[in-house]
């Protein structure tokens, strides 16, 4: 899709939940009263927050308790340069940093509450983009718990637990409301964009994020600070719509309230968390009423801890599930629109794309390495040593791939077929060895670095992005290649899609297809990257006889076209003569027989080690 | 000298409590990879039920065992109606839904019982003085040291000497691998729970020894320390559970002597927190790698 699309789609999207909030609120205070007035003020403002937290949350798949704490930067922030100075000396006597004297107005103190919080936000960030999972979750906690304890006793600044009071209020809701469209719109933009998508890669699978040439720290980090942005917004407005702001409002308490307005709804959209905010304020407010009119205190805690359950036992995934508004908005996209969207990314730089069907075409005519990304790059791993604690995996394993070859690499279970992968590609570090590509050293490259300079993997057990669509599969590997493969080509996806088999499922999630297709998927998204080299982990395990005649073909094709290299594993004897050029086999470690595949079914050393020494002896 | 034993006294009886409690957690960790955000609401379950036999008018013998029953019923209930549903999802939902049951049980206190607090009488030698060679103590922690050292140690025995705690560690170690040895899952993972329940029964008798009161918010602050105490000794890790349990003791009671007065000394929590901050950062993966890495 072309960027124009993508903002357009944004911009629509949040105007029509702008839109359809603003009926409903003014029908709602018509009814009148100030109290139903406030109630809208917090539904926005929570709105915002949720919308904030649905950015990281949503996107890159960390759970976040310590977003609040940003809140609460920013609100403090813009209390302490808003309160008037003659309030200050008297109720802040002992105000340091000289904020005694400071007393702005709203914009720019809104301003600064944000920056005060995505600056502390920025270094919280890089710890916790760094560890990721439940390691991050840990570390979000902590971070609430040092800003609460910090708020809570640093009282020249703060007044601790009784809070700060006394902010400038503003007389309209203009602004909340303001702030809910920026939010909406900031939302699905970051969705859409490709630090969005690439953040939603790595929600899907680290691995296979990585194995495109997705950095995991950055779009993790980005999604942050421009959640902790969002959040800080809402903290900054809030405490001038009620004019005073204390710890209370800020505990882990009131975080998993607006954790379950996010995942009620359905965090991975922002359609989720539009609902999931609008039914969770709506229900606290029907139960408040009840409790009120029966005498029962604290029902909406019930209520909440209710449905917070329900959600995760019954629909962890949120009421909506992956249902998205601006995913049923008009796809206005023709197949080949993400090419042009690399070429725009392509054409400031100093080399034009060459058009793909040429490529192709002189791929096809003069067969081999003429049309490799990467001229005359051999790819070699030479001595490998890999231990599992008093385990060899390797011992001295080595391969060699030339551009445009065909080389299969076989042996018995446990000979570190697998594990030689993963040292090329990046995942397992070798205790000795070294990885090269043409003249560059990959052996200490991380996995991401590796698929940048070429190499795509498949994965003996499959690594796709579950829940996005077959063509978001194969997108996010080409963006990346656009993105981070500037020399190369820009894939076509249609044509990659049609190539796999895949055109008439497209738009289908990815975990629901057959087997055999979700293999071919693999291997399209691995194409997308235009390596020069395929590295392919069992590409017709669990394939029927017809399907593995067929995977052929379409390795064979893929190689072609891409000019590339193809390193494949396979248990599959007849599968992999007929498509190797070259056999390397392995066992326990060490590479025991390599040559032209009649060669290797002949070789007695290699029965030995498939059927053991007397088998060896017999034949 | 006197002061420092005194000190070392109080910092491992603080200890005992968070250790037993993290001991809980990092089981079930071990077992299913839960962060059991809910597993301090065993302590208010106690609570509430000791406070609703006092008013029958029962003593603190008959108090304590009831704390513990009530406990591990409690926590098997937890896993029957709750955790059992989501044993395969992520850590995110079973993490949220742990998170759920802890709102749940306050609310279910606040609204069927009583938002404030309710005391009831603790036993009245808690806070007796005796002499030990020179030095004054007082018997609450000398009996909260004495009942985790023979919980530990019983502990200890269940775990090398069991069937049951045999299955328990090579379910933490790889549940897959122990099933296909015949370990039955349910089975394993109910009796985590349960046993968990009890360390937790015990901890409640402990520290509602000390504080004899009941409050729907009672478990929010025993939850974090444990939750970090099981954090710093390596979730998963059982023996890493009451060191770190001891060592936030410890550090909480040292920290809080010997700070220098003033802002620093008010921040004592912020201290600890951003110390495990640091110790995330320095080794994200190795606290969390208890089961053996992912296949690619």
């Amino acid at each position: 899709m072309t960027v124009a699309v993508r903002v357009g789609r944004s911009v629509v999207a949040s105007a029509v939940w702008l839109g359809l909030l603003a009926v409903a609120a003014t029908i709602y205070t018509s009814g009148g009263g100030a109290a139903r007035d406030l109630l809208v003020q917090e539904l926005l403002v929570n709105l915002v927050v949720v919308l904030g937290l649905q950015i990281f949350i949503g996107n890159t798949g960390i759970l976040s308790f310590g977003h609040l704490a940003f809140v609460q930067l920013a609100a403090y922030g813009v209390a302490l340069v808003m309160i008037p100075v003659a309030a200050k000396a008297t109720a802040l006597p002992d105000l340091p940093l000289g904020l005694g004297d400071v007393e702005l107005g709203s914009l720019s103190a809104t301003v600064i509450g944000i920056v005060v919080a995505v600056a502390v936000g920025a270094v919280v960030g890089v710890a916790v983009a760094r560890a990721g999972g439940l390691a991050a979750t840990m570390i979000t906690l902590a971070a609430l718990f040092v800003v609460d304890q910090v708020v809570k006793n640093w009282t020249e600044l703060t007044k601790g637990a009784g809070g700060l009071s006394g902010i400038p209020r503003l007389t309209t809701n203009t602004w909340l409301w303001l702030a809910a469209a920026v939010a909406l719109i900031v939302a699905h933009a970051f969705r859409e964009s490709r630090i969005g998508r690439f953040a939603v890669a790595t929600r899907e699978d680290e691995i296979a994020a990585s194995a495109v040439g997705i950095d995991l720290f950055w779009p993790r980090w980005i999604a942050w600070v421009v959640s902790i942005a969002v959040v800080a917004l809402a903290g900054a407005l809030r405490v001038q719509m009620i004019g005073s702001t204390n710890p209370k409002q800020y505990t882990l308490d009131v975080g998993v309230l607006l954790l379950a307005m996010l995942v009620a709804g359905g965090m991975r959209t922002v359609t989720g968390a539009v609902v999931g905010t609008v039914v969770i304020n709506v229900g606290n407010e029907i139960f408040r009423q009840l409790g009120d009119h029966y005498e029962i205190e604290r029902l909406p805690e019930l209520f909440l801890g209710g449905v917070l359950l329900l959600v995760m036992l019954v629909r962890p995934g949120g009421l909506l599930g992956d249902a998205d508004l601006a995913g049923w908005l008009p796809r206005r996209t023709a197949a080949p629109a993400v090419r042009r969207d690399a070429a725009a990314t392509a054409t400031s730089r100093p080399t034009p794309p060459v058009p793909v069907d040429a490529e192709r075409a002189a791929a096809e005519t003069e067969s081999t390495a003429v049309a490799a990304p990467v001229d005359e790059g051999v790819l070699t791993a030479t001595d490998v040593v890999v231990r599992f604690g008093g385990y060899k995996a390797l011992d001295g394993a080595r391969v060699r791939v030339r551009p445009g070859e065909i080389v299969g690499l076989i042996g018995p279970n446990g000979a570190g077929k697998t594990t030689l992968f993963n040292v090329v590609t990046g995942l397992v570090a070798a205790q000795a060895g070294v990885v090269k590509l043409g003249h560059d050293d990959l052996t200490a490259s991380p996995p991401h670095m590796v698929a940048r300079g070429g190499l795509a993997r498949t994965f003996q057990n499959l690594r796709l992005f579950p829940t996005l669509s077959v063509r978001e599969n194969v997108e996010l590997a080409a963006t990346s290649a656009a993105r981070f493969r500037p020399d190369v080509a820009a894939p076509d996806v249609a044509q990659l899609l049609a190539d796999g088999g895949l055109a008439a499922v497209a738009e289908r999630r990815a975990s629901t297809l057959d087997y055999g297709s979700q293999r071919r998927l693999e291997l399209a998204r691995a194409a997308a990257l235009r390596p020069a080299f395929l590295l392919l982990d069992e590409p017709t395990s669990g394939m029927s006889d017809r399907e593995s005649a067929a995977m052929v073909d379409q390795v064979r094709a893929t190689a072609r076209n891409l000019g590339a290299g193809v390193l494949v594993i396979d248990h599959d004897l007849g599968f992999i003569t007929r498509i190797s050029d070259h056999i390397v086999v392995l066992a326990e470690g060490k590479v025991i027989a390599e040559g032209r595949p009649d060669a290797i079914r002949q070789d007695p050393a290699v029965v030995a080690a498939y059927l053991g020494r007397d088998a060896a002896g017999v034949s | 000298m006197n002061t420092f034993v005194q000190t070392l006294v109080d910092g491992i009886g603080r200890g005992s409590t968070y250790a037993l409690l993290a001991l809980g957690i990092s089981l079930i960790f071990g077992v299913m990879h839960l962060v059991n955000f809910a597993h301090a609401e065993l302590i208010t379950v106690g609570a509430y039920v000791a406070y609703f036999l006092s008013t029958r008018g029962l003593g603190w013998w008959a108090l304590a065992p009831a704390i513990v029953v009530s406990a591990v019923l409690a926590s098997m209930l937890t896993e029957r109606v709750a955790f059992r549903w989501v044993r395969t999802a992520s850590p995110f939902t079973m993490l949220l839904t742990s998170f759920a049951l802890e709102r749940l049980s306050h609310a279910l206190w606040q609204v069927f019982v009583s938002p404030t607090k309710q005391s009831f009488d603790g036993p009245s030698w808690a806070f007796d003085t005796v002499s030990l060679g020179g030095i004054r103590f007082e018997v609450h922690d000398l009996v909260t040291i004495g009942t985790t050292a023979v919980v530990l140690a019983l502990t200890a025995f269940v775990f090398r000497r069991t069937l049951f705690g045999l299955s328990v560690r090579a379910a933490s170690e790889d549940f897959d691998a122990a099933r296909l040895m015949g370990v039955r899952a349910n089975r394993v993972i109910v009796g985590a729970f349960a046993f968990a329940g009890f360390l937790a029964g015990v901890a409640a008798v402990l520290t509602l020894m000390r504080s004899p009161s009941a409050e729907p918010t009672l478990g929010a602050d025993p939850l974090i320390k444990a939750v970090v105490a099981a954090i710093i000794g390596g979730l998963g890790s059982f023996s890493g559970a009451v060191v770190g349990g001891l060592a936030l003791g410890l550090a909480e009671v040292v920290l809080r002597g010997y700070l220098p007065e003033g802002v620093f000394e008010r921040l004592t929590d912020a201290f600890v927190f951003v110390l495990i901050a640091l110790l995330f950062i320095a080794r994200p993966q190795g606290l969390f790698t208890v089961r053996s890495a992912e296949r690619v």
